[in-house]
Order: structure tokens, then C-alpha cells, then sequence
């Protein structure tokens, strides 16, 4: 694959990520620690035939976003966990009625509107349901520059293949930071996008719903002569509201099946330093800025005779389930760091079958420093 | 070359963010790594602000500085230079604006502190107080020997407006001035 070097910040990068895969709208509002993405696609847009709108708020952001995907661009939003907060209500639409979105979270610390300017990965479980109802949220976590694009590109490939909104999670660290990324180049990228499935066939056979039952929807482009419907109601194969119970189970079961029966499709995870683990060396899961402190922690581990190895995940949700099993089967010693409170070492102790899980939390608007997880990791084994 | 960890500190809106970017930004250009990261507070104009920058020939990870391993800091405000002043190894140097930042006997015995009026050289000798993140720059790398001058310099002037290129190579020849006095100062 042929590469570039681009010397950026992750919000830019990020920006720079969605006009190259495509993106022709943004929706959007700004605020802390995420505003640059807004700022940079709003100059990059326009040069390319696109559209960027400040909206009157995270919102209407969202809304004039999700409108652009029904009528069949790419698209998206970026926001900060508050804004997370009030689009929820727009994401479980896109949900329901498949609309294909990218968002991007650049997250701070929360609850609430927390601290604006300080890094926090409080939003992981967010994330995984930010709207209430069944469906299976597809997050996405970058861990260091090069993946605040690779991440976002992907994100519009994956929002589009499951007709739903993907999220971009990264963290003001990885936003704001500066500093260099080896990127696909952008011709690389348009080589690898697919764009949404359309239906060809006559206008009177189209149920944009009437899908397989681990297939998404296929939604035609607007003012094409392909009429349907969008609503966040229970719907039949047309997208028009219904209440008849088994085409309620199935669009619901299907929604929950287009993704989990998919989830090799998704997964996607680092694994730094893993081979060499044994039963009594140390397994550190993060994710994020955090896997930035714990790959300088295991440089001076190894350097003290302490073997030990970082699972990344990139895809956070759905969670990759089976492969961190197969590490927490192996190894005994496992911490968690997180710059929130067990969010994902949860999930780790749900797919692990264990509750002897370490962890190392911070939730003070601060990075946990390298030294930090040395010291814990003395103190583990 | 071991790693090189450079601290600046001022308030918002001094400039001292881009200074960052172009010490990161020349390194890349020599081939190696740098990574400029910021810290500021939701007061965006008047509250602390800091900027750490990592020079490296190897891939950096951590892009923060580790308290106690800073080999050099600048400041400009009293309010930073108070928050983020431990950062600093012992014996490391402080260059610090004397009308703006008063330092403790303490610190004085602990750090190598030199004074430098960097905002008065940009405002009287350069006659634009934007200068400062510039002259900050010509500074930083006379004491740290970090990067090649000219190659800093070239970054800088592709940072800014041709129509300032002057002011600006004028800012960072009187930086690297004060700071080449300061030094020889120290050496007699």
C-alpha cells in the first residue's frame, strides 16, 4: 500500500480522513476537545463540492447529518461526550431506520460537561448504547495518530457495508496531539471504497426492508424514483410503521444479527509484545492514548526482566470477545488501564469468565504516565 | 541523539503552542520523531498553558513529559511557571521572563534559572510582542542544541506569512542572541 507522511493532529487527521473516503456532509456544532475536526472539514469540504454546517446545536448537527445520509452521500458529525449526550436521540433513528453515519467523539471528562480541555475515555460505554432499544453499536477506538485516520476511513466503509452510524472514539490526548502519521495516501483509499448497496430493479419492487435476516437495509439514494419511507417506529419491508408481531421480532432480531453474525468483519485489534507470554507474565488491555503509556511501560518492564505484552482492541465494540479470552485464558496476571472506572474491563471480565482482573483508573482529567503502570504492574505480580 | 524533552509555559494566547509545532515539526523533517502535546484549562485566553515537546530518533509513544525528566523549560507567566515548574529534572534550566515570573531562592538552588526578557526583546527590539514565541524557540534550541538552526528557522518561516519572514528572522536571531550571551555569561 502506498504511504504518506503527514505531519498533523488527530482531529485534523480525522477531517483530512473523511473528505479522502468520501464524505460530502457535515453536521455538526462545535465544542471541546473536538472542534478542529469541524473547523479543518469546513475549509476541506467545500473544495471538494461538498457541504460543512454549523448547526444550531449538537442536535440539529446530527439531524442535518442523518438527513444527508437518507438522501445517500456519506456522511458525518464530530462531537465531545456532552454532545454524545443530546444526539443519542438522532442515533437510535439512524439505527432504526439504517442510515449509514460516521460519528466522531474526541472525549473528555465527564459526566455532564465535566472537564472541557482534559482527557478522559469515559464515553466507552456510551458508545455501546448511547440510545435506548436493541441494536449493536459498531465503535471504533484509535490509538495513536496514523489511526485517527485509518479508523475514520474505515468507519465510513463499515457505516455504509452495515447501514448503520459507526463512532470514532478518540480522546483529547490523541485529538490535540501533533506529530507525525504514516497515512494510505488518498488514491489508496478511494481504491478501497464500496460504496452502500442500491437496488436496480423496478421501483415497484423495492422493500428497502425486505432484507435477509442478517443483511442490512438497502436504502436508494433520494429522487431517483425509488420511494420509501424513514421513521424510528417499528417497520415493514417498505419502512412504513406496523405492529405486527413477527415483522417487529424480525427487524429488531435482524438488527442485532447484521452485526453480530458479521463480527469478523469488524474486528480489528494490536497485539504488542504478545507472543512471548506465559502463565505468569502480565497482560495489560488498554485502548486509546493509554496503550501509548503502556507500550513506553512495557519498554521499561522488559527492561527490569518483567515480560509483559498489550492487547489493543481498535474495534471496542463489538467487543472482541474471543480473542481476549484466549489471552485471559493464558496469562494470569491482566490489568486493565482505562481513564474511566472498569468501563471496559467489564466487558473484559463478562468475556474472560474471570473476576480476578486488575485495573488502573483515572478520572482527574490527567494521563496515566508510563511510571504509573510500571508501578502497578510491580505491585500485581 | 537520547531523548530531548523541552517545556513551555505561558498563558493562552501567547503563541506558545505554535513554537511546539515547529520544534516537532523540524525534527520530523530531519528524519526522526517529535510529537508537540498541550495542556490548557477551559479558560482559553489568560489561563495556564503548557506545551511539552518530545524530540527523538526513535518512535515516541507517551507524548507527555514525565514529571522530574524535563531538561528545559521556558515561561512566560508566574501561574504557569508555578504549576508546571516540577517537571523539570534537577539541575535542568529554566529560562524565565523577569518581569513576569519572580522565582524562589529554592527554585534558584534547584534549577539552573536564567533570565531572559523576552517579551520586553519582542515588543522594544523586534517592535511585535508576537515575536515571543519565536524568540522562545531560538532560545530553546541555543540551550538544548536540539536541531540544526537553520532547519528550525526554515520551519518557522514556512509557519508564518512571507510578509513577516523578517520580523520573524529578526525574533529569532536576537533569541539565540540572548541566549548565546546568557550562556557565555554562565561559562565566565
Amino acid at each position: 500500500m502506498e504511504t504518506r507522511e503527514i505531519i498533523s493532529t488527530g482531529n485534523d487527521l480525522a477531517a483530512i480522513a473523511a473528505v479522502d473516503a468520501g464524505c460530502m456532509f457535515f453536521g455538526g456544532y462545535p465544542i471541546t476537545p473536538s472542534s478542529e475536526v469541524m473547523h479543518t472539514i469546513s475549509d476541506l469540504l467545500p473544495a471538494v463540492g461538498g457541504t460543512a454546517i454549523q448547526m444550531e446545536d449538537e442536535i440539529a448537527g446530527i439531524a442535518a447529518a442523518a438527513g444527508a445520509g437518507m438522501a445517500g452521500v456519506r456522511t458525518m458529525t464530530a462531537t465531545s461526550g456532552p454532545g454524545v449526550s443530546l444526539k443519542a436521540e438522532n442515533l437510535g433513528l439512524t439505527q432504526m431506520a439504517e442510515v449509514p453515519l460516521v460519528l466522531v467523539n474526541v472525549m473528555r471528562g465527564g459526566p455532564s460537561t465535566g472537564l472541557p480541555t482534559r482527557v478522559s475515555q469515559g464515553d466507552v460505554r456510551q458508545a455501546r448504547n448511547p440510545s435506548h432499544g436493541d441494536y449493536r453499536s459498531i465503535t471504533l477506538c484509535a490509538g495513536n495518530l496514523a489511526e485517527c485516520y485509518t479508523e475514520t476511513v474505515r468507519a465510513f466503509n463499515l457505516a455504509d457495508r452495515f447501514m448503520q452510524p459507526v463512532i470514532v472514539l478518540l480522546d483529547e490526548t490523541i485529538g490535540h496531539m501533533h506529530g507525525k502519521a504514516i497515512i494510505p495516501t488518498a488514491e489508496e483509499v478511494k481504491k478501497g471504497i464500496v460504496p452502500r448497496k442500491q437496488f436496480t430493479g423496478a421501483p415497484e419492487d423495492y422493500r428497502p426492508y425486505g432484507v435477509g435476516p442478517d443483511e442490512p437495509a438497502v436504502l436508494n439514494p433520494m429522487f431517483q424514483g425509488y420511494r420509501y419511507h424513514f421513521t424510528g417506529l417499528h417497520h415493514d419491508a417498505k419502512g412504513f410503521p406496523t405492529e405486527e408481531i413477527e415483522t417487529c421480532r424480525k427487524l429488531i432480531q435482524r438488527l442485532e444479527d447484521k452485526v453480530m453474525m458479521h463480527t469478523d468483519e469488524l474486528e480489528l485489534n494490536e497485539e504488542f509484545m504478545c507472543d512471548d507470554l506465559e502463565e505468569n507474565d502480565v497482560l495489560i488491555i488498554a485502548y486509546g492514548s493509554v496503550s501509548l503509556a503502556a507500550k513506553e511501560a512495557i519498554r521499561h518492564l522488559r527492561a527490569d526482566g518483567i515480560k509483559a505484552g498489550l492487547f489493543r482492541p481498535i474495534t471496542l465494540w463489538p467487543s472482541p470477545a474471543e480473542r481476549i479470552k484466549h489471552f485471559t485464558d493464558k496469562v494470569k496476571n491482566v490489568l486493565c488501564v482505562e481513564l474511566n472506572i472498569r468501563q471496559y474491563t467489564e466487558e473484559v471480565e463478562r468475556v474472560a469468565s474471570r473476576l480476578d482482573i486488575h485495573g488502573l483508573y483515572k478520572v482527574n482529567g490527567r494521563a496515566i504516565s508510563p511510571y504509573e503502570i510500571v508501578n502497578k504492574v510491580k505491585e500485581i505480580i | 541523539m537520547a531523548r530531548t524533552l523541552m517545556r513551555f509555559t505561558g498563558v493562552g494566547g501567547q503563541g506558545v503552542l505554535l513554537a511546539g509545532e515547529i520544534f516537532a515539526a523540524a525534527k520530523i523533517k530531519e528524519g526522526g520523531y517529535g510529537l508537540k502535546t498541550a495542556t490548557y484549562t477551559s479558560q482559553v485566553r489568560g489561563g495556564p498553558t503548557v506545551v511539552d515537546i518530545t524530540l527523538d530518533d526513535n518512535e515516541i509513544f507517551y507524548p507527555y513529559a514525565n514529571d522530574g525528566e524535563i531538561d528545559f523549560m521556558l515561561s512566560v507567566a508566574q501561574a504557569s511557571y508555578n504549576l508546571f515548574k516540577n517537571g523539570v529534572s534537577e539541575g535542568g534550566t529554566i529560562v524565565i521572563e523577569p518581569n513576569l515570573v519572580h522565582p524562589t531562592d529554592e527554585d534558584r538552588k534547584k534549577w539552573n534559572i536564567v533570565e531572559i526578557p523576552i517579551i520586553t526583546i519582542a515588543k522594544d527590539e523586534v517592535g511585535n510582542v508576537i515575536t515571543q514565541s519565536v524568540i522562545a524557540l531560538a532560545i530553546a534550541n541555543t540551550y538544548m542544541k536540539a536541531l540544526d538552526d537553520e532547519l528550525l528557522r526554515n520551519v518557522m518561516l514556512s509557519k508564518v506569512p512571507a510578509k513577516v519572514h523578517d520580523v520573524n528572522n529578526k525574533a529569532y536571531d536576537l533569541g539565540k542572541k540572548y541566549a548565546e550571551e546568557a550562556l557565555a555569561k554562565m561559562a565566565s
